[in-house]
Parts: structure tokens; sequence; C-alpha cells
């Protein structure tokens, strides 16, 4: 088994470069885990949108009107001037701002044209959201202005606040917990295309290079061991090599997710997984076979593992992306891997129904696997030829 | 002079790796970011929410439900059924929510969310409005006369939207922005390789280079005038690429935009010359360097999560003047956004800083070097 063997060897040489790419995947998937600890919810929550509210009227109308906010927004503590709510704004830091001006209140109960300045990201949905809390506190300050007198201004704020705490009855009609684990887990997964890809090409790329160059072909050719065998070895190692990648991979979502990984759709996952490694094996060999410096390497690792991950939606989420680049993207093993793994995490229960499609994409990935290790044999059978 | 400048532009040219990597990899980036995040913005968009209300009796009984919802067209694209075919819709996530009458409104939904919570808003504003017209009537019976019910169905906008900035704030510009400092950085990759080949100790060039009569500070100056004509190439190609293809916006002020790229692009060659002769390791680990530091400067200027630049900004500044990717992403975020150019000029004047400081160390670190032998 010496090639075996020097197949390892060789992947031993570039294992830096290799691990860097499983340490990418990891920071990313565990710090975006960590931060995306949600409690679980069983009821309805009203979203709240992060906000500034800058209050230079300080009368009870407009403290009662930050109350009110209060239940649509979260206030964020910032300094009223122009560039830190002009960042804010930009990096979603907070999505709306409030100016108050000094005499609002009273212009609003003598019944004068009276304005709050409003800051927000234009046509958004933040935007239609919190305006409609605002004009609804100001219009029902409005009626009873316009149709009570002698109303104090505490005593107008009061009653707002007694309106606004009646609400309509909501109903949630499915249970949303647990999902949340299995969707992290999904994510994982996705995450996990990408990292598995890059390690693939580089290893396969590189230990194939090193056994493509005239000089060691013509060697190993006159060798006692048959080609055949040499192929063989080969083969196994590329196999083997893989498998390991996987397993390497997988004990981290063990690490992560534990005993939820030995479930229906962890196990599912999984399996999912294992099938991309076999489609990505194949185009890394086909890959390997068409470079021709290690240099070349490290450049068709990065363009093929970032493109089909950006495409397919391993860093950017498949809804949000346009239905062209999904169209091009369902092109690549990645699309249909990513796929899978939404539809296993969104699954409520592992039914053979719900199980149905999930096998189809694995052999949609398997076509992949079986084209593009077949483009590789007719390559490499065709430069034999030539070479006669 | 001009004849060795020449020749190092030819060597840099012609090494196809070094192209890939500065010229192609930014532009592959660019087209990736394009087509996952063109629809990023916008998801945040508003679209009418689609509802369904559930007809039955007393939906029937309360005509100025109807008539709310009949007056806010804008918000939602509702469709009248039954309930048994609302749940059905929403099970099927045609529909965020439907709404049926049982001792008042109810509200069903899937799940908690913003479109969900401006459906529960309408509802809230349906029933509290009904109790600001109880209280009304308890306190001034003569209202229903007054035009109570006029001026309920009125419906004012007490805000005025104020200018933010003068363009939309728009985050997915930063990422293009952070990709050109990027690209800016690896600028230092040909910083590098020209002082690989200046130095007797790394290269065979430089080691017939030293024995020529020309003066080592004209060769220096030869070799990174070079290099920083090759990255003003590569960025001015990126950001052709980027406003004609792309469509990333950069404000409309060419001179500064010029300006920006020319300070960027020597702070990247002149970063690449200042790593490579400060330490003595070989070229693969220096290149290493080069790359591991300038994907975490890419990293902290917003170039993999958009909001970490602004993490940074408030919570650490410092971090944030240190770190020459953000401060050439900052200078075209401020020109893109700001209407001063106070905290553009911040920028451009730090980076000059840091050009000094690297060429100056350069400079120093290369210059009367003599080899007894090597």
């Amino acid at each position: 088994m010496q090639v075996y063997k020097a197949f390892f060897r060789i992947i031993q040489k570039n294992l830096l470069q290799i691990i860097i790419y499983v340490f990418v995947f990891l920071a990313v998937s565990i710090s975006l885990t960590i931060a995306g600890v949600n409690p679980v919810q069983t009821e309805f929550t009203q979203t709240k949108i992060s906000m500034a509210f800058f209050d230079y009227d300080n009368s009870s109308l407009s403290l009662g009107l930050k109350n009110h906010l209060a239940k649509t927004g979260r206030m964020a503590d910032l300094a009223d001037e122009a560039e830190s709510i002009q960042d804010a704004l930009f990096f979603r830091e907070i999505e709306y701002a409030l100016r108050v001006p000094q005499g609002f209140a009273e212009a609003l109960m003598s019944g004068e044209e009276a304005y709050i300045e409003k800051i927000s990201v234009p046509a958004s949905v933040s935007e239609v959201y919190l305006d409609n809390a605002v004009n609804k506190y100001l219009n029902t300050a409005r009626i009873y202005i316009s149709n009570t007198e002698g109303l104090s201004q505490e005593e107008l704020a009061d009653y707002i606040a007694a309106d606004m705490e009646k609400s309509a009855k909501v109903e949630v009609n499915r249970e949303i917990e647990e999902l949340t684990l299995s969707q992290k887990a999904g994510n994982h997964y996705n995450y996990m295309a990408y990292s598995l890809f890059a390690v693939l090409i580089l290893g396969v790329s590189s230990v194939m290079l090193v056994f493509q160059s005239q000089d060691l072909k013509n060697r190993n050719l006159c060798s006692p061991i048959t080609l055949r065998n040499m192929n063989f070895q080969l083969i196994l190692g590329n196999i083997s090599y893989a498998v390991l990648a996987w397993m390497v991979m997988n004990l981290s979502s063990i690490f992560m997710f534990g005993s939820f990984m030995f479930t229906a759709k962890g196990l599912l996952l999984m399996a999912n997984s294992l099938i991309f490694t076999m489609a990505a094996l194949s185009i890394s060999f086909l890959i390997s076979i068409l470079v021709t410096s290690p240099g070349a390497v490290s450049a068709a690792a990065n363009v093929v593992s970032l493109g089909s991950s950006f495409i397919s939606g391993v860093f950017v989420p498949q809804e949000l992306l346009s239905d062209t680049v999904l169209r091009i993207s369902s092109f690549t093993p990645a699309y249909w891997y990513v796929k899978s793994n939404n539809d296993i995490a969104g699954m409520g229960e592992v039914t053979a129904m719900s199980r149905a499609p999930i096998f189809n994409n694995m052999l949609i990935i398997l076509g992949f696997a079986a084209a593009s290790f077949t483009i590789a044999l007719v390559i490499t059978k065709q430069r034999r030829i030539k070479k006669q | 002079m001009l004849h060795i400048y020449k020749y190092r532009l030819k060597c840099i040219i012609r090494d196809k790796q070094m192209v890939f990597w500065s010229l192609l990899f930014p532009i592959i980036l660019a087209v990736l970011f394009n087509l996952a995040f063109s629809n990023l913005s916008k998801s945040e968009n508003f679209k009418e929410i689609r509802i369904a209300v559930a007809e039955n009796d007393e939906l029937r009984g309360n005509p100025q439900f109807t008539e709310a919802l009949n007056s806010v067209p804008d918000l939602f694209d509702v469709i009248y059924t039954s309930k048994a075919d609302a749940e059905k819709l929403l099970e099927e996530d045609d529909i965020r929510g439907y709404i049926y009458f049982d001792q008042g409104p109810k509200l069903v939904v899937k799940r908690s969310g913003i479109n969900q919570s401006i459906l529960k808003a309408f509802l809230d504003d349906y029933v509290q409005t009904g109790s600001t017209i109880e209280r009304i009537m308890e306190k001034n019976p003569a209202a229903l006369q007054g035009g109570l019910i006029d001026s309920v169905s009125e419906r004012n906008s007490y805000l005025r939207e104020i200018s933010h900035g003068k363009a939309e704030p728009d985050t997915v510009v930063n990422y293009f922005y952070a990709l050109i400092a990027m690209a800016c950085l690896y600028g230092s990759f040909s910083g590098l390789k020209e002082v690989t080949a200046l130095q007797g100790n790394l290269s065979f060039q430089g080691a017939r280079v030293n024995v020529t009569p020309v003066n080592k500070a004209r060769m220096i100056a030869a070799s990174i005038g070079a290099a920083v004509t090759y990255q003003l190439f590569v960025i001015t190609s990126h950001i052709l690429f980027l406003v004609f293809v792309i469509k990333v916006d950069f404000g409309n002020q060419m001179f500064y935009i010029a300006l920006a790229c020319l300070v960027s692009s020597v702070t990247g060659v002149t970063y690449g010359t200042f790593i490579s002769s400060v330490n003595r390791k070989s070229e693969g680990v220096k290149i290493g360097i080069l790359i591991g530091t300038s994907m975490i400067m890419s990293f902290l200027s917003g170039m993999m999560f958009d909001k970490m630049k602004y993490i940074i900004n408030s919570k650490l500044p410092i971090l944030g003047y240190l770190n020459p990717a953000n401060l050439i992403t900052d200078a075209f975020y401020s020109l893109y956004y700001y209407d001063t150019h106070t905290r553009f000029f911040t920028n451009i004047g730090l980076l000059c800083g840091y050009i000094a400081f690297f060429g100056a160390v350069t400079y120093l670190s290369l210059r009367r070097q003599k080899y007894a032998s090597i």
C-alpha cells in the first residue's frame, strides 16, 4: 500500500492550508449558533424595532408616546448628532428615529399644526409599522381633543394610555418549539457545504497534482506495482480522505447538537452531507485533472467553493436569492444539498411522504457525482490516447 | 530608472497568479456578492400583506370594521372567504394570518413576525378606537352630533420625514466598499514581489541587482512605482466594473473617488513592502501573513458581516483607526453617505500617515544593505 501511504503523506504536508477552511467553517457556524439563541416561543410576540427617540418637548403627551412606542420599539441609546444617527441607520443598529420638537404637545392641544420629525429606512416594513404606531397614538389624541372640552394634557395622556391597553386576541395555530434546534442544525450543515468543498478540492488536487507530474509518472510506470493496483490505491485514498473529512465535520455537529443528531432528522442531515461529500469528491477529482500548478489549486478551491456557496444559498438563504440566480445554481449539487437541508430542518415530523423529496434530491446530487466522474475519466482517457 | 520601471511592470503583469488574485478574484467575488445580495435590500421593503377575513354574521354586523379595513388599501391585500378556507390558506403560507369574529375580532397567525405584528396593530387599533369612542360618549354625549364619527374616520399623519444623508442607507454597498479595501490590500502582493526582487538574500534577481551601480533609493522608487501603477490600474478596473456592470452607487464625486483610489493603492503596496522587509521568513510565510492580515482587516471592516464595521466603530473606535481596510471602506462610505468631507479627509489623512510609516520603514531596512557573500 505504498501509494495509499504516499497519498496521506502529501495530505499531511498540506494539512495547514486545509485545516484553515475547517476552522473558518467552525468559527462561522459556532458564532452564529451562539448568536441566534432565541427563547422558545409558544405565544405571539409583537416584533420590536430598534429605534431612537429624542424628546425635546418633555410633556406628558410626548412621554406617553414614548411609553406607547415601547411596545413596538426597542429604544437605543444614541446621541442626537447627524453622523451617529446616519451610521446607526446605515448599519441597521436602529431603523427608525423620532425627534419630538419643543412645544409639540401644546401645538397639538390647541389644534395648531404639529409635527414630529422622523428618520427611517425608506419604504421599509419597519417604517410602515412604526409610522402606524405613532400616528395611531396622535390620532387618538386628536379625537379626544376635538371632542372633549377642557381636557388637560395629563388627563389626555392617561385616557390614551388606558385605551392602548386594549388589544385584540391572537392565536398561534402551530407549535413553534423545537424547530429552532433543527433550524440551527440545518444552517450548520449548510455552511458545511463551503468547507467540505474547499477541503476536498485542496486535498484531492494537491495529491493528484503530484502523481501527475510527468517524471514521477514515468518512474511509477516502471515500478513492479501494476497501474491498476496503483489507481485502485489512489481511489481508495481519495475515498478515505473524503470520508475522513466528512467524519470530522459531523463530529463537530454531534459535539454541537448532541442527541439531536441521532434523531430521524439528524440522521437525515448526516446522510445528506455524506451524499454531498461524494459529489464534491468527484468534482474535486475533475478539477484535479484540469489544474496544472499548485497556485491554480488554491484559486480553483476558492472560486468553486465560494462561488457555488454564494449562489446556492449557503451564506444567504435561498428565499432571498432571485429566481435567475436559483436557476443558475440548480446546476450545482450545493443547491440541492442546501434545499434538502432546509426541508429537513423545516419538517414537522419525518414521514415517508416528507422524506420522498429529500431522497429525490439525493439522487440528483449522485447524478452530479456520476457526471463529473465520467467527464474526468473521458478527459484522462483522451489525454492518454493523444500521447500514444 | 525608467528602464527599471518598465521591466518591473512587465514582471508584475506576467505573473499570472498575482494577476488572478489581485485583478480577477475581487471581480469574481463582486459578481458573487451581487448575485447573492441583490434581493437583500429589497427584502426589507414593504409589500402589501396578504390576509384573509372569515365571513360570518358577526362580521356583517360590524360594517365599520370592513370600512376600517378598506381605509388602508396600501396595507393589506384582503381575501374574504370562509374560516375553513382561511385556515387552509394560512397552512399553505399563502397568507400571513386571518381575522375572524367571535365576540370581537380575533387574529390567527402561524408565527410571530413583523408583518403579523402590523396586522395585530391594525386589530388593536380597531379595538382601541372603540374604547376611545366609548369614553368620549361617556364624557361628552353631545359629541356624536358634533362630528365624532368624522373625526374618527379622519386620519392624519403627524410625521415629517427629514433627510438623513444624501443617499439611501443601503447596507449592501458597504460589502462592495470592503471588497475594494480588500483588493487594495491585495496590492501588497506586488509590494512583496518587488522587495523580494530587490534583496540579494531573497532572490537571484536581487543578488544581480545589488551589484549594479544604480542607487538603491532610485531602484526602490522605480519598483514601487511599477507596483503602484499596476495596482492603480487594478483598482480603477474594479471601480469601473462595480459602477458600470454591477451598478454599485459610489456617489458622484469623481475627483474624491480618484483620490481615495490613489491613496488606498499606495497604502496596499507599501503595506506589502513593509511586511516583506521587516521579517526574514520565507516568501510563503510572508504571503500567508499578507493573506491572513488582509482577510482579518476586511472582516473587521464588514466584508463578511456588514454590521461588524459599526460594532467596531462604536465600541472600539481605536481599532477602526488602526485598520487600513476600515479606513479605505470608510472613505468610500463617507463619500457615498455624508454631506461633508471631514470624515473622508480624516480617513485619507490617516492612510497617508500609514503610507509614510510603511514607506519609511521599508526604505530604512533596505538602504545600504550590502552583502559580503551570499
